[in-house]
């Protein structure tokens, strides 16, 4: 378990970023917290000729709020998200998520960015970025734009990123007062990568009415997936059980799980409906003040 | 690991037929074929470079079309070794006529050894699934720029 | 212990029996502790080795040449140099399997090594891998225990022409009688999983040779028994004297794992003949998850012939053992090391085996922390249960109806085993009032009227420490016994000094694997010699040049408590004995006036007619003309132990399979969510009966870790493969161990009842609760899911599983 032989630059800009990656395009890897890379190259699953150092690039490490949106630098360490009291009160469900990743040390290394480039399909932030219709900044040669998540993560281990191009940023619509909200996940152990995980967001209207859900599942499909049919048959009404437990069905529907040796299709597929049902009963609690 | 799946072209199903057994055609749909010489008829020796993201892996190996029966169905056998392990594989692919669209079903049988096998087994029934995909969409593809 | 000895027993213990802060702490938490991978010796290089990616394949050819032009690389070994090179491993089966340290022509499971590159550091060597090119041509696999032996299946070994590697029927007292005599008679089947133990050192081989004069050099973490320094001396075609073994003084974790190294160190030592290079491999976590060693997975059918009353007549059973591709010594032990105790802690007295060890396409075995125990008891003990749900009976209720009474030991059970003390009801009844269990079971009620899944479960088993390698032998029919040359023992060496000030030095040879065993040596010769533990340090590993050391030396089947504390105890009061005879020489009395008070040797009733232990130390180094006649100078004792109970079996089977006899008593309560499957434990009792107990915070760590290890046997841990021989849990990602976060807090009690035949009364405890976890949890969860009609049968119960077995029942509905 070492890695193959590889040559290894430091890039201080992200101009400097971007023009290595041109130079070397598919040869190169870019390593920021390295916790998921390193693994991969001490295994020689993945054996990048280059590698390019950004963990000096500190202009990408930043958390603060812009009018109605947090912004993310992608060099971000998940710790420093997990504990930011700016996301914790302004959108708490990315927080709840990220402190389910792994261990502490690991959210210490890891980055935010790193995070979605990789975009393992069970990893618990592209899941809280599709529920929270986050965006992601990203910068190449030919300049900048901004990506929704449905355009950003397109299969397992795959994004839109183009080879010179590098994810800088995520924006965060802030999520309004009395906004319910759950992250939960069903692991084998604490840490584990989840078998289903399931981010919902209620958006509360008068008269406790919710206006919007969002319902969004990971580990069912290549990438995250959201429930929209399950959305809908919150929106609008008032969350009673009974529309939990349809809304669960529902969302059930929506998975395309595959099997392997942990759990299999069927069970994920159940398991989609459980976890929905009591991420939802949690979100309507929080909206409730509870 | 099963794998099946179906896919639907507008075209004859003896269009259909044709475009699959073209060598030209197999060698650009196939994931990260690279090159794909006939040894004898329906024997070919491939060499492809498949990855995901950062996992990339070259595998030299063989491909063969058998028991044709045209414009039917045929078997298709598949075996590639590499560094990361080796793939082996088999699936039947059958050729039905619904109206202008021609059906195209597939069944198959596949097994991953080696590395990828031991520290990958929980992506690797997905992946594959959309391997299998991506070769179905380049094969459309190509029917489009032919028609 | 010689019978004279005796008479030096302690009426006060000081230091045994104490929570004594261990010794070998303040090294290992420092990051001094000297591992494996601590050891640089000059001009040595690093090996990787390349591995099978299939489970069955013949080896056409093997191109070394792009690997050996690799700048870096200093040489390579293959199968075909093996083959010139050394000959198989002896294993004690009728046809064995040529089982040499590479695959030669065939592999046989995934992982197995098929060439070692030397090369000057290991990311180098890994590089040299990558363009070695085997030409394998695939051959179809058996993976299933079943199939394996059915005449269709793909086979193994063309020179057995089967899958079965032994195969034997046992008698003992009369099965039909009991048969006849039943009311009832109960039916199971049982599959155990393959797992291992991992633990957190690796396997490490640093191996020269010297082309001179012959001798090969290897430093390992071998745990021991040391029957198999013999077998590589066999397999590699010279005397053992030409291949000196160097254990460091640290080896991160054994639990029978680091017995299944042997073959690697035969590897490394011929990487490093061929080469001339000395050549270091540590192991790396991958290699250790594909081509280590596990326990059998095992296949069990269970007839029990029982009467109304809930008294279990006799068993029939046929158990399946999987020892893998090729079959190792100490297999087959897997089917013969737990004879003594197959019937547990109940007075079964007919019994008839039916025993096989067979092999699959899977990776090698050696013994699993408790040593095909795991396998005997889920069996047994979920046996136990079902006859209690057969017959409506309470699951305690029926235990204590057929435990062997107290009045009864030593007890020789059907099998031969001679059980040396005990009292499973104190031990039961202690585990029972921890959990409250009337309470527990009113509160059942309430859960399962709520639809709640509610289950209480229990395994009561008989802990066997100290194996007598006579057991080997039961893989021969006594016939085939008869002929050749029996086996028995279970021996320990120990040396002990004491300097010329009185300060003491032990020389023992069990290669610790963390369990803390200088820490008691220390208070037992404390005790012993009446020095303060801290006069006392001691080396504790194997060097086979320079230490006195027996066949089975080593730490395995928990014998430092019973064995080692004897053969210690022996060795200090044989020093204690002489220091006697020179103070009585030099205080002109007779031996048996004196007696040891406060570090001085006094005449009884004479106080001023005494002298100073440490000076009657100082005479013996100093003054050798002041002894005795006769008498060698210094002080310094050797005891060579082995225990008097380790004989050869007899010709109708009977074998004490192994010395001391503990016993455990699990109780857990679970809850098992209907929804997701998961099982959350709400109470966990595990009570042991060790024997004395020589340091209550070390057993305490012990049993801990024994709980976490059946723990992980029970709901997480399995070494997998899927239907096309590809081991699928080679990372941690997916071979999942517990951790602390999956502990549950374990309420653990102890109930003392010496065995007779230990110096200090002392059993054996490190392996405990292994054994007992996974049959306990296994019942629990079945109590649990009795009302939806599922029955559990297998391991480790996923949430998964558990969802699938719901799902199951309720269609059968």
């Amino acid at each position: 378990m070492k890695p193959s032989a590889f040559e290894y630059f430091t890039a201080s800009t992200v101009a400097e970023a971007i023009s290595l990656l041109e130079r070397y395009e598919d040869e190169a890897k870019i390593i920021a917290g390295g916790q998921s890379l390193v693994p991969m190259m001490n295994f020689r699953v993945a054996q990048p000729e280059v590698l390019i150092d950004i963990n000096g690039i500190k202009e990408l490490d930043y958390i603060r709020q812009e009018d109605d949106e947090i912004v993310i630098g992608a060099l971000t360490r998940e710790r420093d998200v997990e504990l930011s009291p700016l996301v914790q009160e302004k959108c708490p469900i990315l927080a709840e998520a990220i402190s389910l990743i792994g261990h502490a040390s690991i959210r210490t290394r890891g980055t935010i960015g790193g995070s979605l480039v990789h975009a393992d399909p069970a990893a618990e932030i592209p899941v809280a970025i599709y529920g929270l219709d986050a965006k992601m900044k990203v910068v190449g040669p030919s300049g900048e734009r901004t990506l929704e998540p449905e355009e950003f993560f397109l299969s397992y281990l795959t994004t839109s990123l183009e080879p010179s191009e590098i994810l800088v940023e995520v924006r965060i619509p802030v999520l309004p007062q009395k906004t319910g909200w759950s992250f939960v996940e069903l692991t084998r152990r604490r840490g584990d990568f989840y078998i289903v995980a399931v981010a919902s967001i209620l958006f509360m209207g008068k008269g406790g009415v919710c206006k919007e859900a969002r319902i969004c599942l990971g580990g069912v499909g290549p990438t995250s997936i959201r429930a929209e049919e399950a959305e809908e048959i919150l929106a609008g009404q008032v969350i009673t059980d009974a529309l939990i437990e349809k809304a669960g069905q529902k969302a059930a529907e929506a998975a395309d799980p595959e099997s392997d040796y942990h759990a299999s299709a069927e069970y994920r597929r159940d398991m989609t409906r459980v976890f929905v049902q009591r991420g939802l009963a949690e979100a309507r609690n929080r909206a409730k003040g509870g | 690991m099963k794998i099946e799946g179906k896919y639907k072209f507008l075209a004859s199903q003896e269009q259909i037929w044709d475009l699959f057994m073209d060598q030209k055609n197999l060698e650009k749909a196939i994931p990260g074929c690279e090159k794909m010489e006939e040894r004898e008829p329906g024997k070919y020796d491939v060499l492809l470079k498949i990855g995901i993201a950062a996992i990339k892996g070259t595998y030299t190996g063989k491909v063969e079309v058998v028991d044709p029966e045209p414009p039917n169905r045929y078997r298709l056998l598949g075996e590639g070794s590499g560094n990361p392990g080796f793939v082996k594989g088999e699936a039947t692919i059958e050729f039905s006529q619904e109206g202008q669209h021609t059906i195209v079903s597939y069944q198959g049988d596949m097994q991953v050894g080696g590395l990828i096998a031991g520290i990958g087994q929980r992506m690797i029934g997905g992946i594959a699934k959309m391997m299998a995909g991506q070769f179905f969409k380049k094969m459309a593809k190509e029917l489009k720029s032919q028609q | 212990m010689p019978e004279h000895l005796k008479t030096f027993e302690h009426k006060k213990r000081n230091w045994v029996g104490k929570p004594l802060k261990r010794k070998e702490d303040l090294r290992l938490l420092t990051g001094r502790g000297t591992f494996m991978d601590d050891i640089r010796l000059p001009d040595m290089k690093h090996a990787a080795t390349l591995r099978s990616p299939y489970p069955h394949a013949w080896i056409k050819g093997i191109n070394v040449s792009e690997a050996l032009n690799f700048p870096g690389v200093r040489g390579i070994l293959t199968g075909e140099d093996v083959a010139k090179m050394s000959n198989p491993f002896p294993v004690g089966v009728p046809v064995p399997p040529k089982y040499y340290c590479c695959a030669i022509d065939k592999v046989r499971f995934v992982g197995e090594p098929v060439a070692v590159v030397v090369a000057d550091d290991r990311y180098v060597a890994e590089d040299a891998l990558d363009l070695i090119t085997v030409d394998y041509e695939p051959l179809p696999v058996v993976m299933d225990i079943e199939e394996a032996m059915s005449p269709e299946a793909p086979v193994l070994h063309d020179n057995i022409g089967s899958n079965i590697y032994s195969h034997r029927f046992f008698q003992y007292g009369d099965m039909d009688k009991a048969y006849k005599e039943a009311d009832l008679v109960v039916k199971g089947k049982f599959h155990f999983p393959k797992y291992g133990s991992t633990p957190i050192e690796t396997y490490g081989v640093i191996a020269s040779y010297n082309p001179f004069s012959e001798e090969f050099v290897i430093y390992n973490n071998y745990q021991g028994p040391f029957v198999n320094h013999s077998l590589v001396a066999i397999a590699l075609g010279i005397p053992e004297n030409k291949m000196r073994w160097i254990v460091p003084t640290d080896i991160g974790g054994g639990f029978g794992t680091k017995t299944g190294l042997y073959p690697s160190i035969a590897l490394i030592a011929l990487a490093a003949k061929k080469t001339g290079m000395t050549v270091k491999w540590i192991e790396d976590r991958r290699e250790h998850l594909l081509a280590s060693a596990t326990g059998t997975d095992r296949v069990t059918y269970m007839e029990a012939a029982v009467k109304k009353d809930g008294t279990i007549l006799g068993l029939k059973d046929k158990a399946i053992d999987n020892t893998g591709g090729y079959i190792r010594a100490p297999e087959p032990g897997c089917a013969y090391r737990s004879t003594g105790n197959h019937t547990g802690g109940y007075q079964i007295r007919n019994l008839d085996r039916e025993v096989l060890v067979v092999g699959t396409n899977k990776c090698l075995t050696a013994p699993n922390r408790g040593y095909t125990c795991q396998e005997l008891y889920f069996s047994l003990e979920r046996m136990i249960d079902l006859v209690a749900s057969e017959l409506g009976m309470d699951t305690a209720e029926i235990r204590f109806k057929n435990f062997i009474q107290p009045d009864q030991f030593p007890y020789t059970t059907a099998t031969g085993g001679i059980y040396d003390a005990g009292d499973y009801q104190k031990v039961f009844q202690m585990a029972l009032d921890k959990i409250d269990y009337k309470k527990m079971r009113e509160e059942q009620r309430k859960a399962r009227e709520q639809g709640r899944l509610m289950g209480i479960g229990f395994s009561t088993v008989v802990d066997p420490s100290v194996t007598n390698i006579a057991y080997v032998t039961l893989a021969l029919t006594p016939e085939e016994r008869a002929k050749g040359h029996p086996k028995s023992g279970s021996g320990e060496a120990v040396i002990i000094k004491m300097d010329p000030l009185g300060k003491v030095h032990v020389i023992a040879c069990t290669n610790p694997q963390g369990q803390g065993h200088d820490t008691v040596i220390s208070q037992i010769v404390a005790d012993e010699l009446g020095v303060h533990p801290d006069d006392v340090t001691v080396s504790n590993v194997v060097d086979t040049h320079d230490r006195v050391y027996s066949i089975t030396t080593g730490s395995y089947s928990s014998r430092f408590s019973s064995v080692v504390t004897t053969a210690v105890v022996t060795a200090a009061r044989r020093l204690t004995e002489k220091m006697l005879k020179i103070a009585a020489h030099l205080l002109e009395a007779n031996v048996k006036e004196l007696e040891i008070q406060e570090g001085k040797i006094c005449v009884k009733g004479s106080p001023d007619k005494s002298m100073q232990m440490r000076h009657v130390a100082g005479t013996a180094h100093w003054n050798q003309a002041a002894l005795p006649e006769g008498m060698d100078a210094g002080l310094y004792e050797t005891c060579l132990y082995t225990m008097p109970t380790s004989q050869p079996p007899d010709e109708l089977d009977r074998v004490n399979s192994s010395n001391t006899y503990g016993f455990m008593a699990e109780a857990i309560v679970v809850e098992v969510d209907p929804e997701t499957g998961e099982v959350k434990i709400l109470k966990w009792a595990s009570v042991h009966d060790a024997g004395t107990i020589l340091n209550p915070a070390l057993l305490e760590g012990q049993v801990m870790g024994s709980c976490a290890h059946g723990l992980g046997g029970s709901l997480y841990e399995e070494w997998a493969y899927d239907e096309n021989g590809q081991c699928i849990t080679a990372s941690f990602q997916d071979y999942l161990v517990p951790t602390a976060m999956e502990v549950p807090k374990i309420d653990i009690g102890h109930v003392e009842i010496p065995s007779p035949i230990t110096a200090l009364g002392s059993k054996g405890a490190g392996e405990s609760s292994c054994m007992s976890v996974p049959a306990c949890i296994g019942n629990a969860i079945a109590d649990a899911l009795a009302p939806l009609g599922v029955t559990i049968s297998e391991l480790p119960l996923s949430p998964n599983k558990i969802w699938h077995l719901i799902q199951k029942a309720k269609k059968k509905r």
